[in-house]
């Protein structure tokens, strides 16, 4: 998710998969909701162990594809029916089956686009100096993040739930 | 990968079809005999077109299976091992594939044009060798007995592993996958333009094959589906068999829906824009009076109504949507089929009656009998299957 602020938090730094999901579950338990978990690859069932929701891309990309589809039936409509018609096939001017394959390509086009740039939109980047938690989480740690905004945060309870779940390593950061 | 998500107690039992279903099976048989009984009699002509209809609909089922297995051994798929029982289950209608295009040549005489001599001028050159009634023959038979053969050997080796557990078996068939699957590419693409293309034969489109392969992949995912959502919670079997499972089936519904969407337009479109008389004569025959319902009704029905009640992820976990889409897609694909063959008899006026619903309920209970008969005397799960840990904790990410 976007962050424009800089936000403080306690890192616990975990070292295996399994302990991390359950810490996680746990977390989540404790009434943590706007917690991370950082781990060097995809771990299935983390979605549910942080009880991340579905992302909104695919309502942006349906809604783009829909605009997408009336763009291109009102231009090829307006360049072949209305704006200098010019009949050379012997077709009616407005023959849906001639627009169809550019009203698909064009619903393709926003549909991409636009789930791209949503993406970027909601992922925040391109951000140029992201804080490092610890540098090692891209290659063979992992960790949960509980920023200090989170319902019910203070800095003791966090540190203490992280420890108690497993965490190796507690590191206060103050943004990230 | 934490087995906590995925604790699912794993059960199998002996598969016993529910006295209701053997009821149904045989009476739906008897139905199909009255049927085969009183058209042989009394109407030779509608029951040839009813016959066409519904043995092309069951044998793309049994198609379908096959097929099914094929690509997923040749993809070296994990996560569908679980479920490929169920796709071979579909392949136990081959032999009655085999003998239903035995008894189809009884009726090319009601059928074809070019099995009819007084018709012999409309044919010329390369097509009147082509459409020799010997050689489609030959094609028919060529086509059942190498399907045969392929099922015999792939469904044969998955059920030896069932009981020995050699991995072997399973390098063993992707290689035979895929030999099926260019043997398949040819013949089926053959078996649809000797069937139903040649209904015409004056009129060719060279993406027939693809058209009636589209349907028939689209349908088998719909009858997939409805298996899973039948047995993944039923007292035979538990836990292999998963709604991350009946997930990716409607996924693979949803991207031949829109395949098979591509094709029909891809066809249509080009015919449409050149307007050669010997091209539109396909189209002109499906767009006035009845026929026009008709096939308006497949673009909606066939393509958008599926398309978009399968498009959101819910949609294809909920059983009672996934179940209904399929069962539409299942009742489009027989109009497809049907909308292929009637016109070419019927101008203008749909007909529609007991002689198809019989056959079409007949065909449905040899289908049913054979493919139970199969899940009795086999586990419900390719139980030995060295993937099978992929397909358990197989997860459908978000």
């Amino acid at each position: 998710m976007a962050k424009k602020r800089a936000i403080g938090g306690i890192a616990g730094i975990f070292l295996d998969e399994a302990t991390t999901i359950k810490a996680a579950t746990r977390v989540r338990e404790a009434g943590f909701t706007k917690f991370d978990a950082l781990t060097p690859y995809p771990v299935h069932g983390m979605e549910e162990a942080c009880g991340i929701k579905r992302s909104p891309i695919p309502y942006v990309t349906f809604a783009a594809g829909c605009v997408g589809l009336l763009a291109g039936l009102a231009l090829t409509y307006y360049t072949s029916a209305v704006d200098w018609a010019i009949n050379i096939g012997g077709k009616p001017m407005f023959s849906l089956p001639a627009f169809v394959p550019i009203m698909f390509e064009l619903t393709v086009l926003f549909a991409a686009l636009s789930s791209v740039g949503a993406f970027f939109y909601l992922s925040g980047i391109p951000r140029v100096d992201p804080p490092i938690i610890d540098k090692d989480i891209t290659c063979h740690k992992f960790a949960i993040f509980i920023p200090e905004n989170d319902v019910g945060y203070s800095a003791d309870r966090a540190e203490k739930l992280l420890k108690d779940l497993g965490a190796v390593e507690i590191k206060k950061m103050a943004e990230y | 990968m934490d087995s906590s998500n995925h604790s699912h107690e794993l059960k199998l039992n002996k598969f016993e079809a529910p006295q209701q279903l053997k009821t149904a099976i045989f009476a739906a048989m008897f139905i199909g005999f009255l049927g085969l009984a009183y058209g042989l009699f009394k109407a030779p002509d509608r029951l040839w077109t009813s016959y066409l209809v519904s043995f092309f609909f069951f044998a793309c089922l049994g198609l379908g299976g096959m097929f099914f297995i094929s690509f997923n051994h040749v993809a070296g798929a994990g996560w569908s091992v679980s479920i490929r029982r169920i796709a071979e289950s579909f392949t136990s209608f081959l032999p009655a594939m085999f003998i239903g295009s035995v008894i189809l040549i009884l009726g090319f005489k009601y059928l074809y044009p070019w099995a009819d001599p007084s018709q012999a001028h409309r044919l010329t050159g390369g097509k009147a060798l082509y459409l020799a009634p010997w050689f489609v023959t030959l094609r028919l038979v060529i086509f059942g007995i190498g399907c045969l053969i392929f099922k015999k050997i792939m469904v044969g080796n998955s059920i030896k592993q069932d009981q020995n557990g050699d991995h072997a078996l399973t390098h063993k068939n992707v290689g035979f996958s895929v030999g099926f699957i260019a043997f398949f590419a040819i013949f089926f693409t053959l078996f649809s333009i000797d069937l139903l293309m040649s209904l015409l034969p004056s009129w060719y489109s060279t993406i027939y094959g693809i058209y009636a392969f589209a349907g028939m992949i689209q349908s088998t995912m719909a009858v997939l589906a409805l298996m899973i959502i039948w047995l993944k919670n039923s007292k035979w079997v538990s836990g292999y068999i998963t709604v991350e499972h009946q997930h990716d089936v409607g996924k693979y519904m949803k991207g031949f829906t829109i395949f098979w969407a591509y094709i029909a337009f891809s066809q249509f479109m080009l015919i449409w824009y050149a307007n050669i008389p010997e091209e539109t004569e396909f189209y002109l025959m499906r767009s006035h009076s009845g026929w026009l319902g008709v096939s308006v009704a497949l673009l909606v029905f066939r393509f958008a109504v599926p398309f978009l009640a399968l498009l959101p992820r819910d949609a294809k976990r909920n059983d009672m949507n996934l179940a209904a889409v399929s069962i539409l897609v299942l009742v489009m694909q027989y109009v497809d089929l049907y909308w292929l063959v009637y016109p070419n008899f019927f101008d203008g006026i749909p007909q529609f009656g007991f002689l198809e619903i019989s056959i079409f309920v007949g065909f449905a209970g040899v289908f049913l009998k054979l493919m139970t008969g199969f899940m009795t005397k086999n586990n419900l799960v390719a139980i030995k299957d060295p993937r099978m840990h992929e397909a358990l904790n197989h997860h459908v990410t978000y």
